[in-house]
């Protein structure tokens, strides 16, 4: 390891040391407290040293910065979820001979000893709805369904072999983001924000944006904090309304008044922590005067209007909807804030063909068009900042979809779908530390079964883990008598796709 | 616990001579070894992750003795009872080879832990039962009094018999106990402690003007008979029965439950003994006889999932719930991890991978399949549907009594009945949305192993839309015998309850149904869909009186008109029954051996007479030989008194829980509980909240901040924010505001838009009115996939699993929600306007009137000035800009008086002496 790691590590480290000694901080820190003015004491106690002016009540904030297992490639991670599971044999994964097969009743030797959401009885072959082209330097199969992103398909590793055991969504996607396919987990930016805490004072650690209409089938579970504190639970911005709830203050009461009214809080639980020296009470003085400085950060990072033309015609945005576009746009201006973990929930690719705005050759086109700019524009600014080296987009649903077209209760389907596939599906990963131009895994000639370099959820999560510095098996939290951490019992670091 | 049998003194006394006259080495050697304190704690720590439930590595494990005393991989026996020297185990702690020494790949053990070790083996390798695990025994109160012996004076501190066992600890680590708490804090924490609210104004003041000694007493007994204790309780048990009104998963949709709710206010305000309260909750179905609400205390069980998602394979949420059972009664009533029992034995607590599968047995039997009905629900009739079930009734008992019991279940509960969505073999016929069974022309399905015994009815609820069906049952396989033959009416789409005669057929057989209907000619159109098949008798006392109008009552109770469905829960009658599998390495498809049901050995069998059943586990579970449901509920009492459990980990009372503070206090109050208490709740929090430990004052001093940051010596009183309902319900209390209504479906309080999105959903959130969206917190619509968000802020947890414990955070969204929300301006307001109704103009006395009205005693001249600075700037401010003083006031007029003192109501709503517990 570097010299210059060691340090960042020693430095990381000393922060913690300073979070243990809370009690120790508290004390030396409001000794004498009567005499201070109210700002100063809010403004920071940073004369023990703390180098980034961060105030005495970060140091006791559980959402302090803190030091990883060694040191990450990635600081932030951006995950794009489509919920509804994509089809990858219409983007990623292209299979000539299922082409082939199209129309064709599927042999018995694919459905024997299978269980499918909704395909009953024999159903029939469905080719790839859309032409594919290997596209950049890495010759990376992308369907004309993503244009944008063809061009930039050389920073990105796809993994073509993902499996799940899920197949239904809400226990998918819950196995996806919290290890576990039941609810009661932490979601994996809980456990990236109880180990790593916030680089930014002013704002959460972890932010869910969702678009589409709907929350993700799991609801809120996706980013919950399981039996973590909740103090790391995702934070939902949104683009209507408030953007984080209870935000903006009462009509009636303008930022003058806030201000007074929070000064009028603070020196009246100074009084009381004078009579009861309870550092709780410090803390939630921190609490109001972080609440304070929220009003201003977030609606200054979740405002998109002051963003140059350019940017808001790379990323496709549709300023004062709630769209993808801009919840995409967002992500990058947290992370550049120093948010953690930044997950996007984009609902309404779940393609079965039952009606037209779920057909795969219909509702799912507009679908992919209304991704690909933004991703592509994501990736490309990024890079042009110097970020995506250390921010690792990942981008995937919680299944695949079937090769065969769906027969829902054995019935032919009004549009063309794809059922409910747990065996085989891509998902990909860019920055961060992530390989360039690559592809890992493979699926038979139809896009049926992996057949090499499987990986599962547990193993995506154990390499965004390890992106950041965390070894997966290290990061627990005592619950009922035991460690538990993300990936339960297992996980493996995808190391192929790793730079 | 030996040493609280005799005096302290004299042991202390005893010790030190031994100390005197041996070193300390040969006092070592001379000590019985503790195999709890010192042998356990090791080789959780050393050993046990690869030694243990999870992994057995050369076949040895430590958990249970006769395990770790046998033979294992090798050949070679790990410990030898009276010869360490000769034990495998010691000897791989010293080899020098590192693929030979242990821990393997982990440091070796210190000179010291192995000579623990060693002794331990020497004096026999005996293996002590973890404290939670003994039985609950008669604790004697330390003595504490000063002199030789402890035979003067106790100190005047003490109040009750909870006090020397704090006290005694408190002294050991020289700490002293702090002054009591004035009368206004006493009376602002009682009132949260007991009715989860501030007292009621006419409460508050008789108090307060009561000089009496007793008078705290006398509050405590009044706010222990006022309503409002129920709510608060009740509150705190939704946690762990995770209440909500929604089904969960996908699709979340509304459930109807919240007569479980009311049933929780009611039987805590009726001090249920807790053993019956328990086994209502469990087992009410099955007490003799039972009663509607013995019934509706079974929902404790319904408030698993169900899973609605289209696709989903409803046996294996089935068994999620019923898993879901087995874990939610060993931590919530047990503070037991029973969960990881489900893989594999316990890793570190004496608990076999079969037992969680013999205890699982006992819930494995209840009638409900993840439908979409939540089948079974009890109805409850109101109104004339009541009167005619009445009349029903009373015909039955005067006419037909052998019948009265299957008729009556059957129009209350529609059971047992056959769940359409079990029907396998589908040909032509499919189960739509995976829910309800659908048969298109020349559709066949099957329904296996129907006992047709004595039974010549079948009514069956169904759906159709097309004249002209024709519905064959054909017994044994499909091209078996045709056991009838049925015109399916068209019922235009709507759900139908309809009737045949079936010929009688003795024993089980396969049902195999076949629909054809030659107006349907599109192959994939539905001809008919199923609901449910129930198979009896026909109605009885054709001959007898009245006949006609019992018949017709009956008829029309089938489909009732003023009724509250309730899911409960009901066994499967033994025609029905299901096996229990051993699930390999937990997984539902993998099934193992067969197991009858059980409890675990460790803690004692069933007691003598019990049924193999939800009843019987109820026996066992408040059987006083039980070691765990009594300490779980003080701990759980003593934990929302004092804001921490007596042990920490209320879900683990296991060996990797933290060990309890006062262990013998735990003992002593869950043995008060059970026999001089007799199960009541009540008499128990009256017992902890007269201590002088509980009525201290709250003040940190320079010992508590170095000695006892986190008060687990209890020198000081409890200090802890309050929790979210406490919260909510202060504000509206105190502003005036709170509705007293009790019951009833749940009620939509103010809520930001585009909080609910759940897919296939939708339904809205809608307002309440009327007062009921100023009711207390409990009664707040709950959601599990977007609960409440002011809930989720202030540390409740989502419920789709059990809450054994909220952990309390102090977040910058909690600042918001308080100081932003439109439920807490609206609060602020009304306080503002109650302030003013009293005091008209004079700033600074309206001022101290609003903190005199938040906690019952005179602000202090700095709080004061604090809030009349607030007070000048926003008057100044409003004064200055009359249309946003009309905004803040919501009034015509520009009063800035009045816009001024809503800021300083929201500010007291919002101070840290508010929102805690002082």
């Amino acid at each position: 390891m570097s010299k210059v790691n060691n340090r960042i590590i020693q430095e990381a480290n000393e922060q913690t040391t300073q979070q243990i000694t809370r009690k120790y901080f508290f004390k030396e820190c409001f000794s004498g407290i009567g005499a201070m003015a109210l700002g100063s004491m809010i403004g920071g106690c940073d004369w023990l040293g703390s180098k980034d002016g961060m105030g005495s009540y970060i140091n006791s904030n559980p959402l302090m910065a803190q030091a990883p297992h060694f040191v990450g490639k990635a600081k932030s991670v951006i995950y794009l979820h489509m919920a509804g599971a994509p089809s990858q044999l219409e983007l990623f994964d292209f299979k000539p001979d299922l082409l082939k097969l199209d129309g064709q009743d599927c042999p018995q030797s694919l459905l024997e000893g299978k269980k499918f959401a909704f395909i009953r009885g024999v159903p029939k072959m469905l080719g790839p709805q859309v032409a594919f082209q290997q596209r950049g330097q890495s010759g990376a199969w992308i369907s004309d369904h993503l244009p944008h992103l063809s061009t930039v398909a050389d920073e990105i590793s796809f993994l073509k072999a993902v499996q799940t055991d899920q197949f239904n969504h809400g226990p998918a996607q819950l196995l996806m983001h919290t290890g576990s396919a039941r609810l009661g987990r932490p979601s994996i930016g809980s456990w990236v924000t109880y180990g790593l805490g916030s680089e930014n004072s002013n704002l959460p650690g972890f932010v869910v944006l969702t678009s589409g209409g709907n929350n993700p089938d799991a609801g809120k579970s996706v980013w919950g904090n399981g039996f973590l504190p909740s103090v790391y639970q995702g934070v939902q911005c949104r683009g209507q309304g408030d953007p984080v709830l209870f935000l903006k203050d009462p009509a009636g009461i303008d930022r003058d008044i806030r201000k007074a009214s929070i000064d009028a809080i603070n020196e009246a639980n100074k009084l009381s922590y004078e009579e009861f020296k309870d550092p709780e009470i410090i803390a939630r003085m921190a609490q109001y005067e972080m609440a304070f400085k929220m009003q201003i950060s977030v609606p200054d990072v979740m405002n998109i209007n002051d963003e140059p033309a350019y940017i808001h015609e790379m990323y496709g945005t549709q300023p004062g909807k709630a769209c993808f576009a801009n919840n995409v746009l967002l992500a990058r201006k947290l992370v550049e804030k120093g948010v953690r973990f930044v997950q996007l929930f984009d609902w309404g690719w779940d393609s079965h063909g039952t009606d037209d705005a779920n057909a795969i050759d219909i509702g799912f086109v507009n679908k992919c068009h209304s991704i690909d700019k933004p991703i592509t524009a994501l990736l490309l600014d990024l890079k042009q900042r110097g970020l995506l080296d250390e921010t690792l987009v990942v981008w995937g649903g919680e299944f695949g979809r079937t090769p065969m077209q769906e027969n829902r209760d054995g019935k032919t389907m009004p549009f063309k779908g794809r059922d409910h596939h747990t065996e085989a599906f891509t998902t990909w990963m860019a920055g961060g530390g992530i390989k360039q131009g690559t592809s890992f895994g493979e699926t038979d000639e139809i896009g049926y079964s992996a057949i090499s370099g499987k990986v599962t959820a547990h193993d995506m999560q154990a390499t965004i883990l390890n992106q950041l510095g965390f070894d997966h098996e290290k990061l627990t939290y005592n619950f009922q008598g035991r460690p538990f951490r993300l990936t339960d019992v297992n996980g493996r670091v995808i190391h192929e796709i790793v730079a | 616990m030996r040493f609280i049998k005799f005096s302290r003194t004299y042991w202390v006394v005893l010790i030190l001579i031994i100390l005197v006259a041996f070193t300390s080495k040969t006092f070592l050697a001379s000590k019985e070894i503790d195999f709890n304190a010192d042998i356990k704690p090791l080789l959780n720590k050393k050993c046990i992750t690869c030694h243990g439930g999870v992994k057995r590595q050369s076949g040895f494990s430590l958990l249970f003795r006769n395990d770790a005393l046998a033979k294992n991989k090798s050949g070679k026996v790990a410990i030898i009872p009276g010869d360490a020297e000769n034990s495998e185990m010691i000897k791989r702690l010293y080899m020098k080879d590192p693929e030979e020494r242990m821990p393997y790949k982990h440091p070796a053990l210190s000179d010291n832990e192995i000579a623990l070790l060693k002794k331990w083996i020497n004096q026999g390798a005996q293996w002590g039962t973890h404290w939670a695990y003994l039985p609950v025994q008669e604790t004697v109160v330390p003595n504490v009094g000063s002199g030789p012996l402890g035979l003067f004076g106790k100190p005047s501190w003490i109040k009750n018999d909870i006090d020397p066992f704090i006290f005694e600890k408190m002294k050991k680590e020289g700490l002293s106990p702090s002054l009591q708490a004035d009368k206004a804090t006493l009376l602002r924490r009682v009132s949260f402690d007991i009715i989860g609210m501030p007292a009621p104004e006419n409460i508050a003041q008789k108090y307060l003007s009561n000089n009496k000694d007793n008078a705290f007493e006398s509050l405590v007994d009044e706010l222990l008979i006022s309503k409002q204790y129920g709510e608060k309780w009740a509150g705190m048990w939704m946690d762990m029965a995770r209440y909500s009104d929604t089904k969960g998963f996908e699709r979340d949709g509304a459930r109807n439950i919240w007569r479980y709710r009311d049933w929780l206010i009611d039987a805590f305000n009726s001090d249920k003994p807790y053993d019956v309260f328990l086994t209502e909750q469990l087992a009410g179905d099955l007490l003799p006889n039972p009663t509607d609400a013995q019934f509706i205390a079974t929902a404790f069980h319904r408030n698993t999932l169900t899973n609605d998602e289209g696709g989903t394979d409803n046996e294996e949420f089935r068994t999620a719930a019923v898993i879901d059972r087995v874990n939610t009664t060993w931590s919530t009533l047990m503070g037991t991890t029973f969960a990881c029992v489900q893989c594999h034995s316990h890793p570190y607590d004496p608990f076999r991978h079969e037992e969680y599968y013999k205890f699982m047995a006992l819930f494995n039997n209840t009638r409900d399949e993840d439908t979409y009905a939540e089948y079974p629900v009890l109805k409850e009739f109101h109104g004339i549907d009541s009167t005619k079930y009445e009349k029903l009734k009373t015909w039955l008992n005067l006419y037909a009594p052998e019948r009265e019991k299957e008729i009556t279940q059957f129009i209350k509960t529609g059971q047992p009945a056959i769940n359409s969505l079990v029907a396998d073999e589908l040909t032509d016929a499919a189960l739509a949305d995976t829910k309800w069974l659908v048969l298109r022309n020349k559709g066949k399905a099957r329904f296996k192993q129907v006992d047709l015994t004595n039974k010549s009815e079948m009514y069956y609820r169904f759906v159709s839309w097309k004249s002209g069906g024709i519905l064959q049952i054909h017994s044994d396989s499909v091209k078996g015998k045709i056991i009838k033959t049925i015109q399916v009416d068209n019922s235009k789409g709507s759900w139908k309850i309809n009737k045949t005669d079936i010929p009688s057929v003795t024993g089980a057989h396969h049902l195999y149904f076949t629909y054809k209907n030659a107006q349907i000619t599109n192959k994939e159109e539905s001809g008919v869909e199923f609901d449910w098949l129930y198979f009896t008798n026909p109605f009885p006392g054709k001959e007898k009186p009245l006949y006609d109008s019992a018949y017709a009552h009956f008829v029309s109770l089938l489909t009732p008109s003023t009724f509250i469905e309730t899911p409960i829960m009901m066994d499967n009658p033994i025609e029905m029954h299901r096996p229990t599998f051993v699930f390999e390495r937990g997984n539902w498809l993998v099934k193992g051996k067969t197991v009858v049901p059980d409890v675990p050995a460790s803690l004692g069998g069933l007691p003598a007479g019990a049924p193999r059943n939800r009843l019987g586990l109820a026996m066992w579970l408040t059987d006083k030989k039980n070691p765990l449901t009594s300490r779980t509920i003080i701990n759980r009492i003593w934990e929302q008194l004092f804001g921490q459990g007596i042990a920490e980990t209320l879900e683990d009372f296991g060996t990797q829980g933290i060990a309890p503070t006062h262990e013998a206090l735990l003992n002593y109050l869950s043995w008060d509980l059970m026999n001089e208490n007799k199960w009541s709740l009540k008499k128990t929090i009256k017992e902890i909240v007269m201590s002088a430990t509980y009525q201290q004052a709250s003040h940190f001093n320079k010992d508590a901040e170095t000695k006892d940051p986190y008060n687990k010596l209890y020198a000081r009183g409890p200090r802890v924010r309050l929790s979210a309902e406490q919260i909510r319900d202060q504000a509206l209390s105190v502003s005036g505001i709170l509705s007293n209504t009790m019951y009833g479906p749940s009620v939509m309080p103010y809520q930001p838009e585009g909080i609910w999105k759940s897919p296939y959903d939708d339904a809205v959130w809608k307002l309440s009115e009327e007062g009921n969206q100023h009711r207390r917190a409990l009664y707040t619509y709950w959601k599990r996939s977007a609960p409440y968000p002011f809930m989720l802020n202030f540390d409740a947890a989502s419920r789709e699993v059990c809450t054994i414990r909220r952990i309390r955070t102090n977040t910058p969204l909690q600042a918001l929600n308080t100081l932003n929300d439109s439920v807490y301006l609206e609060a602020a307001q009304h306080f503002a306007q109650k302030i003013k109704n009293i005091i008209q103009t004079n700033p600074s006395k309206q001022i101290s009137k609003a903190y005199e009205l938040a906690f019952h005693k005179p602000i202090t001249e700095e709080k004061r000035k604090v809030f009349e600075k607030l007070y000048t700037t926003a008057y100044n401010k409003y004064t200055s800009d009359p249309i946003q003083c009309k905004v803040i006031t919501g009034s015509k007029n520009a009063d800035p008086n009045k816009a001024a003192l809503i800021m300083v109501a929201s500010a007291i709503m919002n101070t840290d002496e508010f929102l805690t517990k002082n």
